[in-house]
């Protein structure tokens, strides 16, 4: 069989392996790839069952072939797939039927829900994929997957490890996403990107709910579609499921119509749907589809088409920004996290991301960054950097579909960014510059953006994907340029038609009043046929001007979300405090925005360890009495502590300011043992801790003691908490603390945690069990000093 | 569905009357979470047999040994094995808001445990009124009494649970997303008593704090 022109025909895949299987004996829950090696002829003989029926691709019995599912049989990944690719081929040769190594989900989350590295799905796919390919499979399906991250994980294995074809199944549910969040059109959008050969469904619902679906995703991809679903769902009484095979092959006819052209059956189906589905796509033609097309980035649960104007958040940056050259010197990636969701709530839609900085390693430091950012924030990333490794690195582990800030006119750029790009599905940045600098009229800047386009068009990038920056210089040292840079874009815009990006706030350096300045070039260059504003969204300015242009331009539908914006903060009660309100009010009331303000006053007559030591402490201090009586609750513990970190925040720049050593009363590792995935108590701790002014070495969870170890010594804290959820994972903490006590100079430990009693503390060898934060805090307090 | 607020009070630790603002709090987490998402729920009844072992369930490698699964279970024939979860987007949901206001995260958890709790309320009254006639007994967990946590796998095996509802097993037993509930519902031909709701039977017992402070959370 040959896999091109699979738009333009109707392609029959088979139906269940699984089911067919347990209705031959297997039990539920059996694992169905062990039968590769003991019983091949059966699966041999489902496999000419489907190809009988009209199945001219046959997925190989290898859906949970995984390392990871295989752990517990004793067998190997390899060994096990080259069976079932070997019994696929018996089955299909001399038939023309084709052999797609089945690649289901590895049955883990990945990182952020779970403690599944990306690095390390990537490793267990590839695993597969390899060895697929090696025994002779003539294509790769991935299939039911649910977590974008992990298809692309699974894709990129495919791709990086054969030359096979790759298709790529999803399943939704009736909401038009998946078990993660992720919309039908990120991951149609993502998955062409990164170069599947098709995409489509599978599995969780049966066919008559498919068809919206399957119209989404051709309206989001060029490539051909899949629809392979259940027979409909199963009943909870009798394991059955609802849809017999005339009415399933009867409902896929609504998703041809809906532009699908391969098409088998999921869970529940048999031989028999599969035959009944060949006869009735007899004869039938694919449909007409239409393809939206359209510049667009997302994330997994955000998709954004770029149809109207979109801010990129600049501040994620350290450029002129002492606090975050500090972070980022410090590994402070939580400052980082703070700094975009700051963005994320002031109306940003993409966020921009540059961590270059002397002293940091950008190809660590990128990705690393990503990963932090998408654990909370929702948006699309514009990765920023010259370093082609490192971005690379970030656009690896990047989930969804990203843009690259940026290339220019020179030649050798281009050449070592635009693969780059290409390769991972970006869109990308392209400044109107090359070797010679700046032009200075509008018409070269338009000749280097088309010289731009043309190369990544050359590199296989849409017209959709390349976003010209026609440069922002500053109006108070060339005051003619600020005409130009606005015709320029205008031109881009009338003439290429592309999207334009332009970094506005450089218009007013070295002006007084700069937000006026700066605000009347938006609104020009928005005029002129800017869709893409680079800018500060903390600054109410910019995101207002925005706001009402879009209502002028008529984005904005009925003025809807003006409305809301303004209508809405007329309303809004104020919740500032009492003018009489001391520092000390602020914090035990856990009233961030003026324990801050109130911190900067007192600032001003003391100096920061004092009011740390003197007035912070003592308020946190009264809460924490509060709570222990009973009179206070865990929230207003962790409102004043939150008010805390408000103060120190206030502290850190006033230092970062002064050149200061941060004041830092000792240092304190905590981790979420191994195997232990919930770790809101941990982050309470830390949180409570942070705030008397302690630094904080947060490992995350599941930890292995030996990383533990190696962090409390090599970080010299003197104080290690851990924190267990499960009586399964006291064997961890009890392993963790016996290591910790064989170094040199032990550090002193606390468990805590629901499982964990003083007495089971005490067995094991820690020296003190905390009951809550608050006792914590004790605790640090006895070994740390106040 | 709703959040019962009086219960997810409770998993922050209130006794007695919460303050306005708490329980204001705690009301807008929950309504946030209703809107949100909902609880799903797959269940399946099997028929008990007994061997060696104890109970096993037919068709499926889930054993229920143990006496706590030896009271429960007396007069059952069959067995219902249900799990409930608030699905990944709860913890991403939980991720984001613990990056922005731990304290909100901390009502925002204890919402999602009485959310969850409602899901499995809502599936046990759901198989009841697929069961008319026959009689349920209380759901019980891996874990709970002697019932073995180990079964778990072959529990999310049995249901499918992977990929009916994106839930996973860890190596460590734990459910992953992580506000999730497998249980085991018995069904009778005559009424069953009401047994396992109580501390007697929480493997909590020793270090809860409601029970220290002379309460309990009412499960």
């Amino acid at each position: 069989m040959e896999f091109e022109h699979l738009k333009d025909k109707i392609t029959i895949l088979d139906g269940a392996m699984g089911t067919v299987l347990q209705q031959r004996g297997l039990p539920a829950g059996g694992q169905p790839e062990l039968l590769n090696l003991t019983a091949p002829e059966l699966i041999e003989d489902v496999h000419r069952a489907y190809i009988s029926s009209g199945s001219r691709v046959v997925y190989t019995n290898t859906f949970g072939a995984s390392r990871l599912k295989l752990q517990r049989t004793g067998h190997e990944p390899a060994e096990i797939i080259s069976a079932a690719v070997a019994a696929a081929k018996r089955a299909a040769a001399g038939t023309g039927a084709a052999v797609a190594l089945d690649v289901g989900p590895l049955g883990a989350l990945l990182e952020p829900l779970g403690s599944l590295s990306f690095e390390e799905a990537y490793g267990l796919f590839r695993e597969m994929t390899e060895a697929g390919a090696e025994a002779g499979a003539d294509l790769i399906v991935i299939e039911t997957i649910t977590d974008l991250y992990e298809a692309k994980a699974a894709l990129l294995a495919a791709k990086e490890s054969t030359d096979l074809p790759v298709f790529v199944t999803m399943s939704f549910e009736e909401s038009g996403r998946t078990f993660t969040g992720c919309t039908a059109a990120s991951m149609a959008r993502t998955l062409e990107g990164l170069g599947a050969d098709a995409i489509g469904l599978n599995c969780s619902l049966g066919p008559d709910k498919l068809a919206p679906l399957i119209k989404e995703i051709c309206e989001n991809t060029t490539l051909p579609v899949i629809a392979k679903p259940n027979a409909g769902l199963p009943d909870p009484l009798s394991g059955s499921y609802d849809i017999g095979p005339e009415d399933f092959a009867a409902a896929m006819l609504g998703c041809l119509d809906a532009g699908a052209t391969i098409l088998g059956g999921c869970c529940g189906t048999s031989p028999d749907y599969i035959r009944n589905l060949s006869a009735a796509m007899a004869g039938k033609r694919p449909a007409a589809r239409h393809y939206r097309g359209g510049a667009f980035v997302c994330t997994p649960s955000v998709p954004l088409p770029l149809d109207g104007v979109r801010i990129i958040g600049e501040r994620i940056n350290p450029t002129g920004k002492k606090r975050f050259q500090q972070a980022l010197l410090e590994d402070d990636l939580d400052y980082i996290l703070d700094v975009a969701i700051q963005q994320e709530d002031a109306g940003a839609d993409i966020l921009d991301v540059n961590v270059g900085y002397p002293g940091v390693d950008e190809v660590s430091m990128l990705p690393r960054v990503v990963k932090k950012l998408q654990s909370a924030v929702m948006l699309p990333l514009q990765l920023d950097s010259s370093d082609p490794a490192a971005l690379e690195a970030g656009l690896r582990v990047c989930n969804g579909k990203a843009s690259v800030n940026s290339v220019n006119g020179d030649p050798e750029v281009l050449e070592r960014i635009l693969p780059i790009v290409k390769k991972y599905g970006a869109s990308v940045v392209g400044l109107t510059l090359d070797k010679r600098g700046i032009p200075q009229t509008a018409g070269e800047r338009t000749a280097i953006a088309r010289r731009i386009l043309d190369a990544a068009l050359a590199h296989g990038l849409s017209r959709d994907e390349v976003w010209i920056d026609c440069l922002t210089l500053t109006v108070s040292a060339q005051q003619e340029q600020a005409a130009e840079t606005l015709k320029a874009v205008s031109e881009v815009r009338r003439t290429l038609g592309l999207q334009t990006v332009l970094g506005v706030s450089n218009i007013s350096f070295g002006l007084p009043n700069r937000a006026l300045v700066t605000q009347s070039f938006l609104i020009q260059a928005l005029y002129a046929g800017l869709t893409l504003p680079i800018l500060n969204p903390n600054q109410k300015e910019m995101t207002d001007a925005v706001a009402a242009f879009r209502v002028l331009s008529g984005e904005d539908e009925a003025c809807r979300a003006y409305v809301e914006r303004f209508a809405g903060s007329a309303q809004k009660p104020s919740a500032a405090a009492p003018a009489e309100y001391t520092l000390e009010d602020a914090v035990i009331r856990g009233l961030r925005a003026d324990a801050g303000r109130l911190a900067k006053a007192a600032l001003e007559t003391e100096d920061e360890l004092s009011v740390v030591e003197k007035r912070l402490i003592p308020a946190l201090d009264t809460v924490g009495g509060a709570y222990e009586r009973g009179e206070a609750f865990l929230p207003q513990l962790l409102n004043a502590a939150q008010a805390a970190q408000a103060v120190f925040e206030v502290i850190r720049a006033s230092l970062a300011e002064k050149g200061g050593a941060p004041v830092k009363k000792g240092r304190i590792v905590v981790a979420t043992v191994q195997g232990d995935i919930h770790d809101i108590g941990k982050n309470i701790v830390k949180t409570v801790l942070e705030n008397y002014g302690y630094e904080l070495i947060d490992l995350g969870r599941d930890v292995p003691p030996e990383a533990i170890v190696q962090a409390a010594a090599e970080r010299g804290a003197r104080l290690v908490g851990l924190s267990a959820l499960m009586t399964t994972t006291l064997p961890a903490m009890e392993k963790t603390v016996s290591l910790l006590r064989q170094l040199p100079d032990p550090p002193a430990t606390m468990v805590g945690g629901a499982v964990v009693t003083p007495e089971y503390a005490e067995k094991i060898g820690a020296d003190y069990y905390a009951k809550d934060a608050r006792q914590g805090a004790e605790i640090a307090r006895k070994v740390l000093g106040a | 569905m709703e959040v019962d607020i009086d219960e997810a009070l409770r998993y922050l630790g209130v006794r007695g009357t919460a303050p306005a603002e708490l329980r204001r709090e705690t009301e807008a987490a929950a309504a946030r979470l209703t809107s949100s998402l909902r609880p799903r729920y797959v269940y399946q009844v099997f028929p008990l047999e007994k061997n060696a072992d104890g109970r096993h369930l037919a068709g499926t490698d889930v054993i229920l040994a143990g006496s706590s699964a030896d009271v429960m279970l007396a007069e059952c024939g069959s067995a219902a094995l249900l799990a409930c979860t608030l699905g990944a987007q709860f913890d991403a949901m939980l991720l984001r808001e613990q990056a922005r206001d731990m304290s909100r995260a901390a009502i925002l958890d204890a919402c999602g445990s009485a959310y969850v709790e409602a899901g499995c309320d809502e599936a046990e009254r759901e198989l009841a009124t697929r069961l008319p006639g026959r009689f349920l007994t209380d759901r019980f967990s891996p874990g709970y009494g002697d019932l073995p946590l180990d079964i778990q796998r072959a529990v999310g095996a049995a249901l499918n649970m992977e990929k009916l509802l994106g839930l996973h097993v860890t190596k460590s037993l734990m459910l992953n997303p992580v506000k999730s509930v497998t249980a085991v519902i018995g069904i009778a031909d005559t009424p069953q008593m009401a047994r396992i709701r109580g501390c007697a039977y929480c493997a909590l017992r020793e270090t809860c704090p409601l029970r220290k402070g002379g309460t309990h959370c009412g499960i």
